[in-house]
């Protein structure tokens, strides 16, 4: 009925959106499971990345590759934006209770949305994909773009990274334990504070680098943090809050259920995956890979 | 001394009530999209209207009384429309309404403007539902195309085209339905072979299309209508462009929902898909437009500090228009009056003469439609041999 070439490029569009959204609701899914913090800015973030890596592109022009530097820049501003946020502000709303945080993020997101439209106006903005990744090849009879190759990559390469870091060496280990209980961490010695901070800019970093890589395939517009954020709350719910390995395969189920769902259902390509997102909030509420909440 | 002061004050106001009530300005509210995606077409549509305001109240104003426009922020949401808007009925007393822009707001406001018994005139809505049969009332007026229009008028031009076999790409929502559907039924009445292989319907705000454009290449179209508008066509067209999606179909790719406006193809610059059809509001460099239009662009471009100027702010600056020149023909400022005044009411635009119809209460607003292509002055693709097909034989 479908010729295979249809549904192969259908698996690899699939795969793309997986790795982005894999992208910015790790970083959301890090910073939960560390800090406990439902983070709404995340969105924020992500928009503000695509942003300032536009400002840069336009700052390094005409280098051809300054995308690459553009990206990186962009990225590693949007870490220490988020180490503003966390030591000056968020800081201080950790002893309170979780409704106050969420407000709070729910806050920034509505201050950063207005900076960037002060900054930035409400023009429509664009950046090129990189010259070195331009092209397209064509694999069993698909086309497919190289830049979505790359990030094809990315996405695997990060998680691969983030979990040998989490897992294999003393700083995962120090992570994984203020996961666990921040008190006894601390009356160890260990510097809960800046590990909190280092995990904020860390999941930071990746919603910045997330929004910059993004914009050689979206437009740069006022109101993407939003958009962008409900997708990756979705991600993480089927996944699961706090499990690194739960969000992507989460993203890779919304992937795909987006990809073969509007073969199924025409007219309601969100349907499928919010089918299966409520799905799972009955079943199991703590998503695929997460834990119940004591 | 106080109360003495207060009374002279009083016995002034007295003296002068005729004249100094003749100097209240004319209050016009208008509810636009000032922040949010939908900012990007909303601030220009509002620069529009503030010159045409600034222009008027230069030359004396209108019945010997200034203009004043008081503008809110809809926040693209229709709820949020209809709360400002019966704010600035309530609140700030306006005389009338001018504003909304997505097909949402537009017929929400409308329910307020007949409650209120208060002229509105959408300048920007396109959904035909705004002024069909069973919602009209005497108070609601549109001065932006529809969708009838631009479906239809997208059928004659991809009529000529030498293709049988046609797709439609657009939003799942009021607008992307029922432009598709005209574009589709008008296609089918003028080339009976015509076959349509595949509808996408991707929602409003879809940031990965990549799966609709991978399905809908594989029904094989040679032709596709689109109607993704904004910054949803940007994304669209950055995503299909290296999936070689438009050399499948050879560029007989038609942009609805303003797709060639200069705010496109400004904003993606060398990565446009230069060659496909679209549409606009307005062009800068629309060769055979009426007189006016390039006096009109002069000063748009002066205004707005932009050169080339945005194709937005013509649709504030003729709903403005509309208002004001039925003020005259009433010299009346009541929704009663205006409202009778606009019925069959003919001015002159800088886009030519504009007819409200008297009948569906919607003016014969076409757009500029022409294929892109790469003209050397300029850093992005501009629309040649630009088209304005008269909307009238197709309102009905």
């Amino acid at each position: 009925m479908f010729e295979f070439s249809f549904l192969f490029g259908q698996f690899l569009g699939g795969i793309t959106a997986a790795m982005f959204l894999f992208l910015i609701a790790s970083g959301l899914s890090l910073i939960f499971g560390v800090l406990r913090v439902l983070n709404f800015a995340h969105g924020s973030f992500y928009m503000i990345g695509a942003y300032l890596a536009w400002q840069f592109v336009h700052l390094i022009a005409p280098a051809p590759e300054g995308f690459w530097l553009a990206a990186l820049a962009a990225a590693v501003s949007i870490a220490l934006l988020g180490a503003i946020v966390e030591r000056a502000l968020l800081r201080h709303l950790y002893s309170r209770e979780e409704l106050y945080q969420l407000l709070f993020t729910y806050a920034l997101v509505l201050i950063l949305g207005d900076m960037a439209k002060i900054v930035w106006g409400t023009q429509q903005l664009s950046v090129s994909r990189p010259p070195s990744l331009a092209g397209s090849s064509e694999v069993f009879g698909v086309t497919i773009p190289h830049y979505n190759l790359f990030i094809m990559g990315l996405g695997p390469s990060i998680a691969v990274g983030a979990w040998y870091v989490l897992q294999h060496t003393p700083l995962g280990r120090i992570v994984r334990a203020a996961a666990l209980d921040r008190e006894t961490l601390g009356a160890l010695g260990a510097n809960v504070g800046w590990v909190y901070t280092g995990m904020f800019m860390a999941g930071s970093f990746l919603a910045g680098l997330g929004g910059a890589l993004v914009t050689p395939i979206k437009s740069i517009v006022p109101g993407m943090d939003v958009e962008i954020i409900v997708e990756a709350f979705i991600v993480v719910v089927i996944g699961g809050l706090g499990s690194f390995w739960g969000t992507f395969l989460g993203a890779l189920i919304y992937g795909q259920v987006l990809s073969f769902g509007i073969l199924i259902f025409p007219r309601f390509s969100i349907f499928a995956v919010s089918v299966l997102m409520a799905a799972i909030l009955i079943i199991r509420p703590w998503g695929l890979f997460g834990r119940p909440l004591k | 001394m106080k109360r003495v002061m207060l009374a002279v004050i009083g016995l002034a106001a007295l003296l002068v009530p005729a004249h100094s009530r003749a100097q209240q300005p004319i209050k016009v509210g208008y509810p636009m999209i000032l922040s949010g995606p939908g900012a990007l077409f909303g601030e220009p549509a509002l620069k529009g209207a503030q010159m045409y305001v600034e222009e008027i109240n230069g030359k004396g104003g209108v019945l010997g009384r200034k203009l004043e426009l008081i503008t809110r922020d809809t926040k693209g949401n229709a709820d949020e429309a209809v709360r400002v808007s019966r704010e600035l009925i309530l609140k700030d007393n306006v005389d009338f309404l001018v504003g909304t822009l997505t097909s949402a707001e537009g017929p929400a406001v409308s329910t307020i403007a007949k409650e209120n018994k208060i002229v509105f005139i959408a300048p920007i809505p396109k959904t035909d539902q705004l002024t069909a049969p069973a919602n009209l009332h005497p108070y609601v007026f549109r001065t932006a195309s529809n969708t009838t229009i631009e479906g239809r008028t997208a059928a004659e031009i991809v009529a000529k085209w030498p293709v049988k076999k046609i797709a439609t790409i657009a939003p799942d929502y009021a607008y992307g339905q029922d432009v598709a559907k005209a574009f589709v039924e008008h296609i089918k009445k003028l080339k009976p072979e015509v076959e349509i292989v595949d509808q996408q319907w991707p929602k409003l705000g879809e940031a990965d299309y990549t799966p609709f454009i991978n399905a809908q290449m594989g029904k094989k179209p040679e032709a596709v209508f689109s109607a993704l508008w904004g910054g949803h066509f940007l994304t669209f067209a950055k995503q299909a462009k290296p999936l070689k999606y438009f050399d499948s179909i050879n560029y007989n790719f038609i942009a609805g929902g303003e797709g060639a406006s200069i705010e496109s193809t400004r904003a993606m610059g060398a990565d446009y898909p230069v060659g496909i059809w679209g549409n606009a509001y307005d062009a800068f460099n629309w060769d055979g437009a009426p007189p006016a239009h390039k006096d009109y662009i002069a000063r748009i471009s002066a205004y707005t500090k932009q050169d080339p100027p945005s194709s937005w702010p013509v649709t504030g600056y003729v709903g403005m228009q509309m208002l004001v020149e039925a003020i005259k023909k009433a010299n009346s400022v009541d929704s009663e009056k205006v409202a009778k005044a606009l019925l069959d009411l003919t001015i002159d635009t800088p886009i030519g003469k504009q007819t409200m119809s008297g009948k569906d209460h919607q003016a014969n607003r076409g757009q500029v439609w022409g294929k892109t292509v790469i003209d050397p002055k300029y850093p992005f693709a501009i629309m040649k041999d630009i088209l304005y097909i008269d909307p009238t034989p197709f309102m009905n």
